[in-house]
């Protein structure tokens, strides 16, 4: 703390000998240069993610994950400048597809969004232990974040639960199979729950319906752009897939019903709104722009009743990596 | 002996120096980058643009809207040309964490092919521009600093106040004339 390095949690000491286990476990050489990241424009090599990773209590086999993660985040898609830089709440969460799932024990069925102990606390830390220390994100200094978010300590990292998904992996639709990792700018996790619906249509409604809030920052007058994305419980999903058993109908679907009203803002919002070409004939304005930029996983318990709802900050763009060793 | 590693990076090579005063305006282009965020800040330029019109210059807007994926390589292209035909460039709104990230980008882009450039950014945002700039490798970038809060303000208020500005705004752009060389009221 007194380096100015930690998050106020207690930290494993980097020591070498610590560091060159976790390269030798990672089988990464440490100049490898990963990507330069904002705001500091630091050169973020496999070195400094073991360090930061040590210093969390990630483990080596870990180290692709990591690398992936980094590369994804540094895509110049995902505004990570901007990102780092906001008065929002935004940080972004890691969704991992593949069978790496299983072998980093990451979390996809109950309580994945937080709360089931897993070494993902582990690598959420480190990555965000990298921003604060290698790519300078501080609070009051180049980060301007009214509120933070608690997902800025431990990150959000989950998985997808495929062995339950009616549809195909996430990142396999956004053209990565295997083994990857999507970064998608969160402004944290909200949660929707619904004890009436017994139908697909019923649970779309609902979700849509719950999405579309007008403090949104895909409704903001300034966004010309956004994405959303909603996990839906193994429950949910099996009935919604038999009326919809293509995902890109979930998507339209979704996309369609997470929408407000024109009227529905104050008439100073608008003109502006209006002047991005956001008002459909309908007089609607979406959430998103298209179907496509309502990305659908399926995580979490067998529970149901709940879905999660993660929105975008906005400009950032989803981006989605191979992990490889 | 223990061996602690560090876990930080070091920061870029620094450039302290402003760059070249913006000189005389008669005679030329002047570059207003704006933004889809801030109406303060189109208040504030049309005031300015009116004045450095009237002093001689030619003053062209371009306004930054999406800066990620096909979008974003467009705008940075139609930026990169502005700049290219512009003899200085005046860049803001730093009013939120993001704009200002994307203000003080703008404006080393604009710094580094060598024109005068100014950043334009409001108080409470100055500490962050500043940050971003050093870390951006050149902590001398010019800043004009408005107040906080301004787009909460009326379009008239806003007015008054670029208009209040507009003298301290030349001296800090290095501007050459009259009426930057005026005592401030």
């Amino acid at each position: 703390m007194a380096q100015g390095w930690g998050d106020g949690l207690p930290l494993i000491p980097p020591t070498q000998e610590r560091v060159q286990d976790f390269l030798i476990a990672g089988g990464r050489f440490p100049d490898e240069l990963i990507a330069v990241l904002p705001p500091l424009r630091a050169e973020c090599t496999v070195e400094k993610i073991a360090i930061n990773a040590v210093m969390a209590g990630c483990t080596g086999d870990a180290m692709p994950l990591l690398c992936a993660a980094i590369g994804a985040m540094a895509d110049s898609k995902f505004d990570l400048a901007g990102l780092n830089a906001t008065t929002g709440s935004v940080v972004p969460a890691l969704i991992v597809n593949g069978p790496i799932r299983n072998r980093l024990d990451i979390p996809y069925q109950a309580g994945c969004l937080g709360g089931v102990a897993s070494p993902a606390v582990a690598i959420g830390r480190a990555i965000r232990l990298i921003m604060r220390n290698v790519a300078g994100q501080l609070i009051g200094s180049t980060s301007q974040s009214v509120y933070g978010t608690p997902g800025r300590v431990a990150g959000i990292v989950f998985g997808e639960w495929e062995e339950r998904s009616p549809w195909a992996p996430l990142a396999e639709r956004r053209g990565v199979p295997g083994d990857a990792v999507t970064a998608y700018g969160a402004m944290g996790t909200a949660n929707i729950c619904d004890v009436v619906a017994n139908s697909a249509d019923g649970f779309l409604d609902m979700i849509a319906k719950s999405m579309a809030y007008p403090g949104a920052n895909g409704f903001l007058p300034s966004s010309a752009f956004a994405e959303t994305l909603c996990a839906i419980n193994p429950i949910w999903a099996e009935v919604i897939a038999k009326t919809y058993p293509r995902i890109e109908d979930v998507q339209a679907y979704l996309w369609d019903k997470c929408a407000l009203p024109i009227d529905w803002f104050r008439p100073e919002y608008r003109d502006p709104i209006a002047n991005l070409g956001r008002i459909k004939p309908d007089g609607r304005v979406h959430l998103v722009p298209m179907p496509d930029d309502v990305l659908v996983m399926v995580a979490g318990g067998e529970g149901g009743l709940h879905a999660a709802m993660l929105h975008s900050w906005g400009t950032c763009l989803t981006v989605t990596r191979p992990v490889t060793v | 002996m223990t061996i602690i590693l560090d876990p930080g990076a070091s920061l870029a090579h620094d450039i302290a120096d402003p760059g070249p005063d913006a000189g005389e305006l008669a005679g030329r282009k002047i570059a207003i980058r704006i933004d889809m965020l801030w109406r303060s800040w189109d208040w504030v330029s049309e005031i300015w643009a009116e004045a450095l019109r009237a002093e001689g210059a030619e003053v062209t807007f371009w306004r930054s809207c999406g800066r990620t994926g096909e979008e974003g390589e467009q705008a940075d292209r139609e930026y990169g040309a502005l700049l290219a035909q512009s003899d200085m460039a005046i860049v803001g709104l730093g009013n939120c964490g993001s704009c200002t990230s994307w203000t003080i980008a703008d404006a080393l882009t604009a710094a580094a092919t060598g024109i005068p450039t100014i950043a334009v950014a409001t108080a409470h945002f100055e500490g962050l521009a500043n940050n971003l700039a050093k870390r951006g490798g050149r902590s001398g970038l010019r800043l004009h600093v408005l107040p906080y809060p301004l787009d909460i303000l009326p379009k008239e208020q806003v007015h008054d106040i670029a208009r209040n500005h507009y003298r301290s705004f030349l001296r800090n752009f290095g501007v050459r004339s009259g009426l930057a060389e005026q005592s401030a009221a």
